[in-house]
């Protein structure tokens, strides 16, 4: 592979309590002419300005870090720096530390039972603007993904549009068409209740018809 | 010529294996004899290589891996290294009459130091 290596390397900043973890793998990241290593470092106060400063284009971190000082860190660096990719090394094969871990923004995560060529992948594949997990947890992700669909109505739209639960019970019959009269037939209310209802929802979501409420109640319910 | 120190390489996880494997593969004066990957392969390859160092996971820091008292009664010459995956905590064990340890420094050149340290020499450690 031909590779026009200067100014085209990959910068690397590594993240970890463990101090032979951070020298072995600088060791095997520099042999590697496509990476360079611009920082090898446990955690500090400083850590968040360090790596902007450093110019690197990925953050290696590993549990060492996240179990002594959160995870809070990676949305940091994430927020902080347009376009810094994260790489996570798991300890274990735990779906809570994976799921905490790409909830804030980390874009790969590997386990410590990885070989380092799979290490050395994963840089690689984040920097293709790609994502990388080990299948069992990206699984995990999957069922993540399929729970919060099954209990979305309820909790996202009130969260979301800040409907009430009896705004709620309105947006299908709305959606079916029927009038405020045969709303209010329905469930058992006034038809002035059903209008002041109507009338309030289209205040919360800034709606300009009832239809555009139930428009985006669907969208809200199909973007999680 | 220097006689090589023969290490054998059997921590876990993989990773760390790896790392550590890397980083005595480039030591010209240290020569890796093997990679175990499972534990039940551990004592076979021991027997056959009969390495001067073994490298295995220190799973907790407070306690002495249970292969070690297995293996140093057995071969008593050999020397252990066990190394913690997750924190900076390494410990190096070795028998005479009675198995003793020390802490090592969980880096580079604290590994390193113990490989080449004055082990090698007959009762180097006090």
């Amino acid at each position: 592979m031909e590779k026009d290596i200067v100014g085209s390397s990959i910068h690397i900043f590594l993240l970890s309590q463990n101090r032979l973890l951070l020298e072995a793998l600088t060791r095997i990241l520099r042999k590697r002419a496509e990476f360079e290593v611009v920082q090898a470092a446990p955690y500090s106060s400083e850590t968040l300005s360090i790596i902007a400063e450093s110019g690197c284009e990925v953050l290696l971190i590993d549990s060492s870090v996240t179990e002594l000082y959160g995870f809070q860190l990676i949305q940091d660096v994430v927020d902080a720096i347009p376009g810094l990719k994260v790489l996570m090394i798991g300890m274990d094969e735990d779906e809570t530390v994976f799921l905490r871990a790409i909830s804030c923004g980390a874009a790969g995560f590997v386990l410590k039972d990885a070989s380092a060529m799979d290490v050395v992948a994963a840089i690689r594949t984040i920097t293709r603007d790609e994502a990388i997990c080990p299948p069992r947890l990206c699984l995990s992700l999957f069922r993540y993904v399929a729970s919060t669909r099954t209990s979305l109505p309820n909790v996202r739209v009130k969260s979301q549009l800040g409907l009430t639960r009896r705004q709620q019970q309105l947006v299908p019959l709305i959606a079916q068409g029927l009038t405020n009269k045969e709303i209010a037939s329905q469930l058992n209310l006034s038809e002035q209740t059903v209008k002041n209802h109507v009338h309030r929802m289209l205040q919360k979501v800034g709606a300009d018809d009832r239809l555009s409420v139930v428009e985006m109640v669907k969208v809200n319910q199909i973007f999680l | 010529m220097i006689r090589h120190v023969r290490v054998l390489v059997a921590n876990r996880p993989r990773l760390i294996r790896e790392l550590i494997l890397a980083t005595i593969a480039d030591q010209p004066d240290i020569e890796v004899v093997g990679e175990v990957k499972n534990e039940a392969d551990l004592l076979p390859t021991v027997e056959e290589q009969r390495p001067d160092f073994l490298i295995v996971a220190l799973d907790s820091p407070e306690s002495r891996p249970p292969v070690c008292d297995i293996l140093l009664s057995k071969f008593p010459d050999m020397k252990i290294l066990a190394v913690a995956p997750e924190h900076n905590s390494s410990v190096f064990y070795w028998a005479s009459i009675d198995i003793h340890s020390f802490d090592v420094e969980a880096s580079e050149e604290g590994l390193l130091g113990v490989l080449r340290g004055p082990g090698r020499r007959a009762g180097g450690y006090q």
